[in-house]
């Protein structure tokens, strides 16, 4: 092939791969994952409302310094009936310094009994995990705690 | 693709109706954050990570939990169920190639 004909038609190739937008996410997608702040994250949960502080409500039972981020437990009970019309609709854990900050969202319903959830948790450096809580008023408040991380779990 | 393995047990041994019983699932499966790479191959692993859970009492759905890649690898979680009687609770895994696996575990109040 010539050289000429072959810059030609990489570059036609390279245009058409810009201008289609679904090819150039995927080949975006392909090279790199998606961060997500941990600004971004509490914007989606929250979609911008206000976030009240309900550090007396919400019990966090999280170690201060686990054995190894890879796997740090996180058990979150939250201190509000769950009755038909005054519920906990969910419960969002966050990490704030690793590059997706977003552990879990819980939809919860009355049917549960209680606001409970333990999940583990991945965290690649000392930082705060974020225990955000909405009700069915749509009222947030929030929690949260330092954790230290000697070994880091994601790299 | 291979089926994976999953377990979903009552925490508790002895319940009746009207308590609210802590119910365990665990998946054994990879949360790539698609950020690091495979020692051996030096290539970026693709995120590839369990995405949802839906859990059902008597096919009724109670709770959705939605996780993100800063959930551990092999996701542990438990979630309250009150318990109205006797049935079944379904745990719904979906990962994020839309592969899904399902287990039950029977409710048994005393």
């Amino acid at each position: 092939m010539q050289r000429r004909e072959f810059i030609k038609g990489t570059l036609a190739i390279a245009a058409w791969a810009l201008l289609n937008p679904e090819i150039h996410n995927n080949l975006l997608h392909a090279e790199e994952a998606e961060e997500l702040s941990f600004a971004d994250a509490l914007e989606l949960f929250t979609d911008g409302a206000a976030v009240a502080d309900g550090s007396s409500m919400i019990k966090l039972n999280i170690p201060d310094a686990p054995p190894s981020g890879a796997t740090v437990p996180v058990e979150v009970t939250v201190d509000y009936p769950m009755e038909k019309d005054k519920f906990i609709e969910s419960i969002a854990v966050f990490s704030t310094k690793n590059k997706a900050n977003k552990v879990i969202t819980a939809d919860l319903t009355p049917e549960c009994g209680m606001a409970y959830l333990y999940v583990n948790a991945k965290l690649g450096q000392t930082q705060d995990v974020v225990v955000v809580v909405k009700t069915n008023e749509g009222k947030f408040f929030k929690a949260s705690k330092s954790v230290k991380i000697a070994l880091g779990g994601c790299g | 693709m291979a089926e994976r393995r999953a377990a979903v047990k009552i925490l508790e041994n002895k319940y009746s109706v009207g308590d609210v019983i802590k119910v365990q699932a665990i998946i054994i499966h990879p949360m790539d954050t698609g950020f690091t790479k495979d020692k051996h191959s030096g290539q970026i692993k693709p995120r590839f990570y369990v995405r949802d859970l839906e859990v059902f009492y008597n096919d009724k759905r109670i709770a959705w939990l939605e996780l993100g890649v800063s959930a551990s690898q092999n996701p542990k979680v438990i979630v309250p169920v009150k318990v109205t009687g006797a049935g079944e609770l379904k745990f719904k895994f979906t990962n994020s190639e839309n592969e899904v696996t399902e287990r039950t575990v029977s409710v048994k109040p005393q």
